[in-house]
C-alpha cells in the first residue's frame, strides 16, 4: 500500500522537497537505529511510497511506536513491495506493513498483526482512473493504452486489474499498448494526470485522501471503475516472530493508538480511524483472486 | 553659382549634422559589435546550462532508457527539473534511436510510442545550441551513449527569453544612451560651430558695409573678440579698414590736386584765350584813340573788339561753369559739349587737330545727368585723345540720347589703349592710383564710379579708338544726389 497523508498545515514543504527529504530519511531512519545501542529495536518495514511523503508522519509514528512499545523503532524502507515481503519473511524485519496481495501469497509464512481502519472498516478499493477528460466507461474502452500499474505485488495497483481483464477475457500481452510499473500509488496518479499514460491502477484509499492533500493533481484524473471492497493492507509479521515480546508490544501499541493522543495525531496524518485486532477473512476477496489467476500470472 | 552651392547648408548646421550622422555610424557599430559579444556570452552561458542539465539527465535515464521504462524517464525528468536557475527547460524529450518517444516532460504534447516529427526533430542542433527570436527558445539534442552504442537521445528546449530580454534591454539602452548622446554632442557641435562662426559671421557683416560704404571699427575689447584668434582677425580688418580709409583720402586728395593741376591748365587756356583777342583788341582801342573820327574805321574797331569781348566771356563762363561747385550740380546741357570743345581748342590749334562734336537727340536729356562731373571726365578724355593722336587728327565727340539714358563717345586716332589703361577704365572697381602716367584716366573711371556710368571701349573705325560713357536714367537719376 503505498499512502500520501500530509497534514494541511505541513504543505509549506513542497512535493520536491519531500522528495528529496525522502531519501534522506530512508538513510536516517532505515539506517541508524534509534536506541540501537541503548536496547532492543523493533524493525518495522514500509511499503516504499510510504518513505516518499511526509517527514512529520514517520517521525510521528516512529515517536509513537517507540513510546508505546518501550523498543527503539527503526523503519525500514524498500523500492518495491516483493524486497520488503522478502525481509519480513526471511526473518530481518520483526513487522512490516504490507500488501493485502504478499500477504495471500506468504499467508504460510506470515501472521497478521494488526489491520488499518479507514472510515471504521478494515477495507478499501482498488480504482481505475483514467485522465479526467475522458469519456471512457469500461475496461473495453481502455484498449490500446499506456497503462500505469503500481507494483507488479500491489493488490489495488496490479491484481485487481489484472483480474478484471482476466474475467473479461483480455489478453495482457495485447490489451494495453504499454504498461507501466511506477511503484506507488501517487505515481500512478502523476502518470495519468500528466498524460504519460492513460490509464492506471491505483488504491482507492490513496486517491481519496490524496483528492483532499493535493486536489489539483488528482482533478486531472477520474475514477472510471471501482472495484469490490478488499480487505486493507494490514501489519504482519513472519511466523516465527509472531509470538514474541515485539510482536505483542507493536500490536499493543497499534490497537491503542485510537486512544492516544499522541497515536490519534498519528492517525488523522494517516486519516485513518484506527488499528483493530486481524480478521484474516476480510482478505476473502484477495484470496479468491489469488485462486483465479493462479497458473495465470 | 551652382544650384548644390545654393542647397548647400551653412557651416553652422553642416558640422552638427555631421556630428549626428558620424554619431549614428560609431553608434551602429558600437552596438552591433556589443550585441554580437553579448549574444556570443549569452550562448556561451546557455550552452553551459544545457550541457549540464544534459549531463544530468543522460546519467539519471541511462539505466531506463536501456529498460525504455517510460515512468522513470518520466520522473527522472520531473526531479532532476533545475528551480534555481532563471533558465529552464521547457520542455525534455527521450525517445529510442529510431525517435520513438519513450517520456517526455508535456506527455500530452508528445505522447509515448509516438514519433517525433522530421520537421521538429530539424530543430535541434546536435552540440551547439541554436537559439530561435522568434518563440525565444532555444533547442539542443543529445545522443545517450551506452558501451558505444546509441541507445536513446535527448531534446531539449530551454526558454531563451531571459537571455534575449537582456538583449533587448541592452539594445535600448544602447540606443537611448547614443541618442542622448549624439544629441548632446550634435548640441555642442552646433553651439561651439556657432561660437566660432559668429565672428566670421559678424565681419562678413562688416565687410559688406564697408563695401557700401558704411565701414566702421571692430570694439576688440568687446565679448566677441575674447578670442585671441577672433582678436587677431578683427586687429586685422580694422587695419584693413584704416588702410583702406587712407587710400581713399589719398584718392581724394589726389583727385582733388589733379582738378588742381587741371585747373592751372584750364587757367593757362583761359589766359590764353583771353590773350589772343587782347592783342587785337588792344590794337582796335589805339586804332580807335587814333582815327575813332572815322565812323568807318570805330565801326570796324568796335566790332572787333565786341568779338573780342564775347571770346573772352565766353572763355570766363566756360571756366566758370567747371570750377563754380553750385554750377556742377546743375543738369547736363548741349553748352556742356560745346565748353568742352572750347576748352580743348588750344590744344586741337596746337597739334592742327579738329575735334568733330555731334549731338544726336532734342535737349531733354539734361534733365538726369550731373554736368559737373561729366564735364570733367569730358575735359579728361578729350585732353587724353588729344594727347595720343598725332599732328592733323580728327577727333570726335558724339552725345546720343537713348531710350535708357545718354551715350557719350570720345574718338582719337592713337595707336590704341594700353591694357593697362583698358583694365583701369574697364575692370573690376579699381581704386588703386595709377604708377605714372593714366590719371586722367584714372579721374575718369572715379567719375564714372561716382555717377554710375559704364565705361565701354571700342575701336574707331579709320583707325584709333572711342570711349563711350554709358549713362543710364535710373544710375543717373539714382546718383545724382549722391555725386551732389
Amino acid at each position: 500500500m503505498s499512502i500520501r497523508p500530509r497534514r494541511k498545515s505541513a504543505t509549506a514543504l513542497s512535493r520536491r522537497r519531500f522528495v528529496a527529504a525522502g531519501a534522506c530519511l530512508a538513510l536516517a531512519t532505515g539506517l541508524k537505529p534509534a536506541r540501537a545501542l541503548n536496547g532492543p529495536v523493533i524493525k518495522f518495514g514500509l511499503t516504499p511510497v510510504f518513505l516518499n511523503n511526509d517527514l512529520q508522519l514517520l517521525n510521528a509514528l516512529k515517536a509513537y511506536l517507540g513510546k508505546a512499545t518501550g523498543f527503539g523503532i527503526e523503519l525500514i524502507t524498500r523500492r518495491t513491495y516483493q524486497e520488503v515481503t522478502s525481509l519480513l519473511v526471511s526473518g530481518q524485519l520483526d513487522a512490516a506493513w504490507i500488501c493485502g496481495y504478499p500477504f495471500i501469497q506468504f499467508r504460510d509464512s506470515l501472521e497478521l498483526v494488526a489491520i488499518p481502519e479507514w472510515n471504521s472498516k478494515p477495507l478499501y478499493q482498488s480504482y481505475l482512473i483514467v485522465a479526467s477528460g475522458r469519456e471512457a466507461q469500461t475496461i473495453a474502452d481502455l484498449r490500446g493504452d499506456i497503462h500505469a500499474f503500481s507494483d507488479p505485488n500491489s493488490n489495488s495497483g496490479f491484481l485487481v486489474t489484472r483480474t478484471l481483464m482476466f474475467e473479461q477475457g483480455f489478453k495482457p500481452e495485447s490489451f494495453f499498448r504499454k504498461t507501466l510499473f511506477t511503484y506507488g500509488h501517487r505515481n500512478v496518479i502523476r502518470a495519468v494526470a500528466s498524460n504519460l499514460a492513460q490509464s492506471g491502477s491505483v488504491d482507492g484509499y490513496v486517491w481519496e485522501v490524496m483528492r483532499e492533500l493535493e486536489p489539483e493533481l488528482v482533478s486531472r484524473t477520474r475514477v472510471m471503475h471501482r472495484s469490490q471492497w478488499l480487505g486493507f493492507p494490514p501489519i504482519a509479521t513472519s511466523r516465527k516472530s509472531a509470538d514474541t515480546g515485539k510482536t505483542h508490544a507493536l500490536q499493543a501499541a497499534l490497537i491503542g493508538m485510537a486512544n492516544d493522543p499522541q497515536g490519534r495525531r498519528v492517525l488523522d496524518m494517516l486519516k485513518l480511524t484506527g488499528f483493530a485486532m486481524p480478521k484474516e477473512r476480510v482478505y476473502d476477496g484477495i484470496v479468491r483472486m489469488v485462486d483465479e489467476l493462479r497458473g495465470v500470472l | 553659382m551652382r544650384i548644390s552651392e545654393h542647397l548647400r547648408l551653412p557651416l553652422i548646421w553642416r558640422v552638427p549634422l555631421a556630428v549626428l550622422v558620424l554619431m549614428f555610424l560609431v553608434s551602429a557599430v558600437i552596438t552591433e559589435r556589443v550585441l554580437d559579444r553579448l549574444g556570443t556570452i549569452q550562448e556561451t552561458y546557455l550552452q553551459n546550462i544545457a550541457d549540464s542539465y544534459l549531463d544530468g539527465i543522460t546519467a539519471s535515464i541511462s539505466p531506463s532508457v536501456l529498460r525504455e521504462d517510460s515512468w522513470e524517464i518520466f520522473d527522472a525528468l520531473e526531479r532532476l527539473r533545475p528551480v534555481n536557475t532563471k533558465i529552464v527547460p521547457v520542455e525534455t524529450i527521450v525517445t529510442t534511436p529510431s525517435g520513438s518517444i519513450l517520456a517526455a516532460t508535456d506527455p500530452v504534447k508528445f505522447p509515448s510510442l509516438e514519433k517525433m516529427k522530421d520537421g521538429l526533430i530539424a530543430r535541434f542542433p546536435e552540440k551547439k545550441i541554436r537559439i530561435e527570436d522568434g518563440d525565444r527558445l532555444a533547442y539542443l539534442h543529445r545522443d545517450i551513449v551506452y558501451q558505444n552504442t546509441t541507445i536513446g537521445r535527448i531534446y531539449a528546449v530551454f526558454d531563451a527569453s531571459l537571455p534575449l530580454a537582456e538583449r533587448r534591454n541592452v539594445l535600448s539602452t544602447l540606443i537611448i544612451t547614443n541618442i542622448a548622446l549624439t544629441a548632446l554632442l550634435s548640441l555642442i557641435g552646433f553651439i561651439t560651430i556657432r561660437q566660432m562662426v559668429q565672428p566670421m559671421q559678424t565681419l562678413e557683416r562688416l565687410m559688406s558695409e564697408a563695401v557700401e560704404g558704411r565701414g566702421r571699427r571692430v570694439d576688440v575689447s568687446g565679448r566677441m573678440a575674447r578670442n585671441s584668434e577672433t582678436r587677431r582677425l578683427f586687429m586685422t580688418y580694422n587695419s584693413l579698414l584704416e588702410a583702406d580709409e587712407e587710400r581713399r583720402n589719398l584718392s581724394r586728395k589726389l583727385a582733388e590736386e589733379e582738378k588742381l593741376a587741371t585747373l592751372g591748365r584750364l587757367s593757362s587756356v583761359m589766359a590764353h584765350e583771353i590773350n589772343n583777342p587782347l592783342g587785337g583788341m588792344l590794337n582796335a582801342v589805339d586804332t580807335l584813340k587814333k582815327h575813332g573820327a572815322e565812323a568807318k574805321v570805330r565801326e570796324v574797331s568796335l566790332d572787333l573788339l565786341q568779338r573780342g569781348l564775347q571770346g573772352i566771356g565766353e572763355v570766363v563762363r566756360a571756366a566758370l561753369a567747371t570750377y563754380r561747385p553750385e554750377r556742377q550740380a546743375r543738369p547736363l546741357s548741349r553748352s556742356d559739349f560745346h565748353d568742352a570743345k572750347l576748352l580743348l581748342s588750344p590744344d586741337l590749334r596746337r597739334r592742327q587737330q579738329t575735334l568733330e562734336l555731334t549731338i544726336e537727340g532734342d535737349d531733354s536729356f539734361t534733365c538726369f545727368c550731373p554736368a559737373g562731373p561729366v564735364r570733367q571726365a569730358l575735359t579728361n578724355l578729350l585732353l587724353n585723345a588729344s594727347a595720343a593722336s598725332g599732328q592733323g587728327a580728327d577727333l570726335l565727340l558724339k552725345a546720343v540720347k537713348r531710350e535708357d539714358g545718354l551715350m557719350i563717345e570720345v574718338g582719337d586716332r592713337g595707336p590704341g589703349l594700353p591694357a593697362e589703361s583698358v583694365k583701369l577704365l574697364t575692370g573690376q572697381t579699381y581704386r588703386a592710383l595709377p604708377e605714372r602716367k593714366g590719371l586722367g584716366l584714372w579721374v575718369v573711371r572715379q567719375v564714372a564710379d561716382e555717377i554710375g556710368a559704364k565705361l565701354e571701349l571700342a575701336s574707331r573705325p579709320g583707325g584709333g579708338s572711342i570711349i563711350r560713357i554709358m549713362l543710364s536714367r535710373s544710375d543717373i537719376t539714382g546718383e545724382t544726389d549722391h555725386a551732389s
